[in-house]
């Protein structure tokens, strides 16, 4: 009886001292080193250097703003469970509730929402090869019930850089090859279509841009007209997308981007090139080469600006909170020019 | 065109004429270093049927289906499609080849079930010097791709078969094919087959639904009720029968006596990630083992290849067959990756 309990009090202890009780994997075999050493949990960010900024701030010729962000409320498309919710959870605009002689009243809310939703960044946490994620972390050891202890947004640098927007409806139209969807009231690249490297060469030459280290680079397809349509066409926004295929990833990759951002919920091309394989993109972009990804980006208006004033460059104004942990947040991006 | 043990290489004078550019092509390149643009070719589908709402091979797959998926597989291949509907009508079958002749495509994939019609329609692509590949129903002098229904019965008895020796040894069993079984009897014996390999001396009974699932319950309930002490396996020739089955059973409170393997791995059985379909990895504990994958929804994937070696002159096998496979909650998702999440 001793003996079992003994048996079991070490069990205990033993599963204690681990936090998760995974088989780990040789992430060294799995997943890329970071080119920014081995301790880094930053990723693509610590490419923003202060002159990568001074050169970006070069970008703001007019002063002119554009948004690049879909509203953010209940009703955009989600996946099965996910939610975003607001609840006004206190206000003193009942009568007699204001304070004080100067009749102060005041309201807040609290937001009850996955991270993953609207216009959102995709952290070095979020995807992995097997238990490996980006710099060869063996992730099974640095999470716990409420967040991760490796790789949060804390650890993100500044996205004070230069904006690239490839317009791929254009590249598309001008090669005579746009099969638009029906439901998308303006025109868009159809789910299913792979952008290509030479698409996005294609894209850059229109407007005579060459990618620079440090670039965060948004490929307009168009598919993002169906988020806009919310709810209406949640499900078809949903059920695929067009997006990058590998070569096209790895060659972004190979530029030494920052972030990728698409008007599209996941960026790559779905149903994947192989369909046997889940996400390649993603895996290629955060957990290989700590690239950030950039869901559901409205790029309509920043096309529509581009094609304007032949400009396809702009300076990123965007933060991310410092939200200890977490493997992404919903973002607001504006293009200024 | 050469026959072969191993395999058959097509080789009429337009493809030696076109072989022969395109070797030259390729020298000119080595020797001058500029690449040549990659060749496209243009592949005539002519498909079983896409009637909608009509599935196909007796599993829960429609042509549009099969369509699509050759429409996802030429992405990223040097290849131009050109659709055609069967319909599965031999006169139909072929105008459709006559319209592909006369569109001068480089190869023809024949998915139609009917020996006239295909036995017409590889004689004029033979005359037209356009090689032709056959799905589904063999085609003398062609390569064929096709589902192997026997491999396919042969896993899922198989499934049940270990199943029941793991779980039930020593208690008094029955087994049972229940969905269209007579059209699908090759399916239906590799069932059996391999049922019987492992347990000697089992009855395997066999019910026909004609492929409506609504007659699952009233075949199954009395057999259920004439078995009260028995446990029972049952292989489902499709998904849909597979569920009806389960709930079936579930309705006579015997899920703890059945264990139920399908055929085909349709949607209707797994999904993504949010769905939590039968086959889903939360669901372990169903009572529904699995099904044996029969990828109609990736047939393009398997056959464009096979058709743009025979374009670049390689030996292909005669018979090329589905790779099937059991798919449970456990691999589900590796198998199929979701994609409602990201």
């Amino acid at each position: 009886m001793l003996r079992a309990a003994l048996i079991f009090a070490f069990a205990v202890i033993a599963l204690s001292s681990s936090p998760i009780a995974f088989a780990q994997s040789d992430c060294k075999s799995v997943v890329k080193p970071s080119p920014f050493g081995p301790d880094d949990q930053t990723g693509a960010t610590n490419r923003v250097t202060p002159a990568v900024t001074k050169a970006a701030a070069a970008e703001i010729q007019t002063g002119k703003v554009t948004n690049m962000t879909y509203p953010l409320v209940d009703g955009v498309p989600l996946f099965g469970s996910r939610f975003t919710k607001t609840i006004l959870t206190a206000t003193s605009l009942a009568p007699g509730a204001s304070f004080g002689e100067n009749q102060l009243t005041y309201m807040e809310d609290t937001w009850l929402s996955q991270s993953h939703v609207g216009t959102h960044l995709d952290g070095m946490g979020h995807i992995g090869i097997k238990d490996c994620y980006y710099n060869q972390t063996p992730m099974g050891k640095f999470i716990n019930q409420n967040n991760m202890t490796k790789l949060g947004l804390e650890h993100l640098k500044s996205f004070a850089t230069r904006g690239v927007i490839i317009d791929m409806v254009k590249v598309f139209q001008d090669a005579g090859k746009l099969k638009s969807n029906a439901a998308c009231k303006k025109p868009c690249l159809d789910k299913g279509t792979v952008i290509t490297v030479a698409d996005l060469q294609a894209g850059l030459k229109i407007y005579n841009v060459t990618l620079r280290e440090a670039d965060m680079v948004m490929i307009h397809t168009g598919w993002g007209d169906l988020f806009e349509q919310f709810p209406a066409q949640n499900a078809l926004y949903n059920s695929g997308e067009p997006g990058l295929g590998k070569e096209a990833a790895n060659w972004l990759a190979a530029q030494k981007v920052v972030a990728v951002g698409t008007d599209t919920w996941a960026v790559e091309v779905i149903p994947s090139e192989n369909p046997k394989e889940a996400f390649p993109v993603h895996a290629i972009l955060l957990t290989n080469n700590g690239i950030h990804i950039m869901e559901n980006v409205r790029t309509d208006l920043i096309a529509a600006e581009a094609a304007s004033t032949k400009r396809a460059t702009f300076f990123v104004n965007m933060t991310v909170p410092k939200a200890v942990g977490l493997t992404g947040n919903f973002v607001a991006i504006d293009a200024i020019q | 065109m050469i026959d072969t043990a191993r395999g058959i290489v097509w080789l009429s004078r337009a493809r030696l004429v076109r072989g022969a550019i395109a070797a030259a092509a390729a020298s000119f390149a080595l020797a001058t270093g500029v690449a040549a643009p990659e060749r496209r070719y243009t592949i005539a589908f002519a498909n079983a049927t896409e009637e909608p709402g009509v599935s196909v091979e007796g599993t829960g797959f429609t042509g549009a289906e099969i369509r699509q998926s050759f429409v996802l597989a030429a992405r990223t291949l040097p290849i131009d499609l050109v659709f055609y509907d069967n319909h599965g009508d031999d006169a139909r079958a072929i105008a459709n080849a006559e319209a592909a002749i006369a569109r001068k495509v480089d190869l023809y994939v024949q998915y139609h079930l009917g020996s006239t019609g295909n036995a017409a329609v590889a004689q004029r692509l033979k005359a037209a010097g356009i090689p032709m590949l056959a799905v589904n129903e063999a085609v003398p002098g062609t390569p064929l791709y096709t589902l192997d229904n026997a491999a396919a019965g042969r896993i899922a008895g198989e499934a049940l078969a270990q199943f029941a020796g793991r779980t039930w040894a020593g208690q008094p069993t029955v087994a049972v094919v229940i969905g269209r079984v007579s059209t699908n009897t090759e399916r239906v014996q590799g069932v059996a087959e391999a049922l019987r390999k492992r347990l000697r001396n089992l009855r395997v009974a066999m019910l026909e639904t004609q492929g409506n699932p609504a007659q699952v319950a009233p075949l199954l309930g009395p057999l259920l009720a004439a078995q009260p002490t028995s446990k029972l396996l049952i292989a489902a020739t499709d998904d849909a029968t597979a569920l009806a089955a389960k709930a079936a059973v579930e309705a006579a409170g015997r899920a703890r006596d059945v264990a139920i393997v399908g055929h085909g791995v349709d949607r209707s059985i797994h999904g993504g990630a949010n769905d939590h379909k039968e086959l889903d990895p939360t669901n372990r504990a169903s009572i529904v083992l699995g099904s044996v994958a029969f990828y109609l929804d990736r047939m393009g994937y398997q056959v464009l290849p096979l058709a743009l070696r025979m374009l670049h002159g390689e030996a292909v096998p005669a018979r090329t067959a589905t790779p099937h496979k059991l798919i449970t909650p456990a691999n589900v998702f590796a198998e199929y990756p979701p994609y409602d999440m990201n």
